[in-house]
């Protein structure tokens, strides 16, 4: 070692120096006694002997100083990396004059194996740490997919070969699109919302509902929801991830049920398109000059179909109600015009029992945010209803009016038979027709179910306040197009709005 | 063509395989002036649609041979060459799974509930057909 031989020798020559003064130092002192003090011999030994006690203590100092030098630095170097001796200050190395080299050296050394130590001991607490991470990955009870920034599979867990037949060596390193054949009932699909985030978020998160998927021949579909975590600067390319929840089960049973009712829904409609193509037909056709009632009759008809086909359409988003498929398409709407147009399309009913419907709009209402469709429904069954109860009284009351809570509140007011106390608990579920006028008046006894599931989806309420004998008032609440939440509005205006009969893309009236 | 006009000469392809209202349809869309054309087999409706002939395609869903999705499907292709012309008009009385429903706004130019509309609507809607 170079730095000690360095040190040594400098050592040696300190201590060479040293010795050459004491040396010249007790021969000068003794000379002098001798020469110029007429002592004794005894005298001058004793004196000599005291200088040289007294210079080889100083030697002695000077030289052990300088020996430990070095070693005073490097163990000052050690307090200082010690774990349990905090806050020593580091060393100034540079102090150190003999073995300057040697010491600054040392402590090189001494940092380096320190740092080597302590990454060792660190190493060891994130293999433990990415162990248990690696455990909790792979053995997790759900499909687990992480993705790299190219989409490539970049981790797959156990679950998630099990779940889609494959080997999790196998996903690895394939595109991800590859893999996972998936349809989304709804835009925006998994790829588009990738796609989007990957432009502008740093971190995203989102889920999807009823997503399906086939993984081969023999297997059955697959429906799950899925989640997904996106975060661009993730290490070690892991940046997007995917976990999957089974509701095969679950979903396909929904499934089924609406999709018996959807087939049962065509085979009805079919003679249904019939009936009215024929009737219209019949309409044009026939020569009713003369006679009136023919004429009659055929708008009796007409009309009876159209309601069939109304009730038809009923029964299929009682379905929709039931397995939480209602989709409602809110566009902005002045209420009183909305209002107005489905009250016309009654008034005609009314006057043939000779009913009249007394309207009350208070203005500046501000505007609602609507299915119109829907909430249609939601008034023609309401305003049957109070019809088909009215008794012998001629009027019903239909106002609207800004609630103290800042809500577009409809309410239609009979003076009919009214509701008994004991079943108005029952009137809102579905099939309750009320017992009494069973025989007299006809219903489904899905109107109010249907009326009151369509008014909470859009995030309203809709109350009855009855007296049996005195009438019943319906009402429900409505949220201002502004209240609306900026998903509820954002689903409104992307989604194409739906028209009664259906739409035409880009045409300003069957909008889409 | 003038949109929002009702277009005499226009030329309807009409897939449908419901006899009777087929028979409807060409009655009503024949008096107001379009040229109509029936098919009621899926893969015969294919190849009538791939000449590029109509300006017009109503298409059912439920079909023998081809059903009316995958005809929508393989019209609306994207890299088919030339691109199809003709709007394509779903008409069905069926109610649509998600997915299917999701292809249809995508790729058709409309759509038409038939027990919704009588002969004459469906003709008043097409006429609104730009």
């Amino acid at each position: 070692m170079d730095d000690l031989q360095k040190y040594r020798s400098r050592l040696r020559q300190l201590i060479f120096w040293l010795l050459i003064v004491e040396n010249i130092v007790l021969i000068a002192s003794w000379w002098a006694l001798d020469q110029y003090l007429n002592l004794s011999k005894g005298i001058v030994i004793g004196i000599s002997l005291v200088v040289a006690v007294v210079t080889s203590l100083l030697i002695m100092m000077i030289a052990s100083g300088a020996a430990t030098q070095p070693l005073k630095a490097i163990w000052q170097l050690i307090l200082h990396l010690s774990p349990s001796e905090h806050g020593i200050p580091k060393p100034q190395i540079k102090d150190v004059k003999f073995g300057l080299e040697l010491a600054s050296n040392m402590a090189n050394q001494i940092y380096q194996f320190a740092e080597v130590t302590s990454k060792i001991a660190t190493d060891s607490e994130h293999q433990v740490h990415d162990l248990s991470l690696n455990f909790i990955a792979q053995n997790m009870p759900l499909p687990l997919i992480v993705l790299d920034p190219s989409e490539t599979i970049n981790f797959a867990n156990e679950a998630a070969a099990q779940y889609l037949g494959l080997k999790s060596a196998d996903m690895k390193g394939k595109n991800v699109y590859m893999v996972l054949d998936m349809s989304f009932p709804a835009e925006p699909t998994f790829d588009t919302w990738l796609k989007e985030v990957k432009t502008k978020n740093a971190t995203a998160t989102n889920s999807w509902e009823r997503v399906r998927m086939s993984v081969g021949d023999g297997h059955p579909e697959r429906l799950f929801d899925l989640a997904a975590y996106y975060n661009r600067e993730n290490p070690e390319g892991n940046e997007t991830m995917l976990v999957l929840f089974d509701h095969t089960k679950q979903y396909s049973q929904d499934e089924q049920a609406v999709s018996f009712i959807a087939l049962s829904v065509h085979e009805l409609r079919t003679p249904l398109t019939l009936l009215r193509g024929y009737i219209e037909a019949f309409e044009e056709e026939l020569d009713t000059s003369g006679k009136p009632e023919l004429a009659d009759f055929m708008e009796k008809m007409r009309s009876q179909a159209e309601q069939l086909v109304a009730f038809v359409n009923n029964i299929l988003n009682v379905a929709r109600i039931d397995n939480n498929q209602l989709e409602l398409h809110l566009e902005e709407a002045v209420w009183p015009d909305t209002l107005k147009k489905a009250i016309d399309g009654l008034s005609l009913r009314a006057k043939v029992r000779g009913i009249s419907l007394h309207c009350r709009f208070a203005k500046d209402l501000p505007k609602v945010g609507v299915d119109r469709i829907s909430i249609t429904e939601v008034i023609n069954n309401l305003i049957d209803n109070a019809i088909k109860y009215s008794g012998k009284s001629t009027v019903i009351d239909i106002e609207t009016k800004l609630t103290n809570d800042g809500l577009v509140e409809t309410t239609i007011k009979d003076y009919g038979v009214g509701i008994p106390n004991s079943v108005m608990n029952k009137l809102f579920t579905k099939f309750y027709r009320d017992h009494r006028n069973r025989a007299q008046i006809g219903g489904t006894g899905l109107g109010l179910y249907l009326s009151k599931a369509i008014v909470s989806a859009h995030g309203g309420n809709l109350w009855v306040r009855s007296k049996e004998g005195e009438g019943s008032t319906f009402g429900f609440t409505l949220i201002p197009f502004d209240q609306l939440t900026d998903n509820a509005k954002k689903a409104g205006a992307e989604d194409l709005v739906r028209d009664a009969h259906g739409w035409i893309k880009n045409h300003s009236l069957y909008r889409r | 063509m003038q949109p929002d006009q009702p277009a005499p000469g226009r030329k309807v392809l009409c897939i449908e395989d419901e006899h009777f209202i087929g028979e409807l349809y060409d009655r009503a869309l024949s008096k107001a002036g379009y040229v109509v054309t029936i098919e009621p087999d899926g893969a015969k409706a294919l190849e009538k649609a791939e000449t590029n002939d109509y300006d017009i395609i109503l298409l059912d869903l439920m079909l023998p041979n081809l059903t009316g999705i995958e005809i929508l499907r393989t019209l609306r292709d994207p890299a088919r060459v030339p691109p199809l012309k003709s709007k394509i008009i779903i008409i069905t009385n069926l109610e649509q799974r998600d997915d299917v429903r999701m292809d249809i706004e995508k790729q058709a130019d409309g759509y038409v509930v038939k027990a919704e509309l009588t002969p004459h609507e469906l003709v008043e809607f097409l006429n609104n057909i730009k």
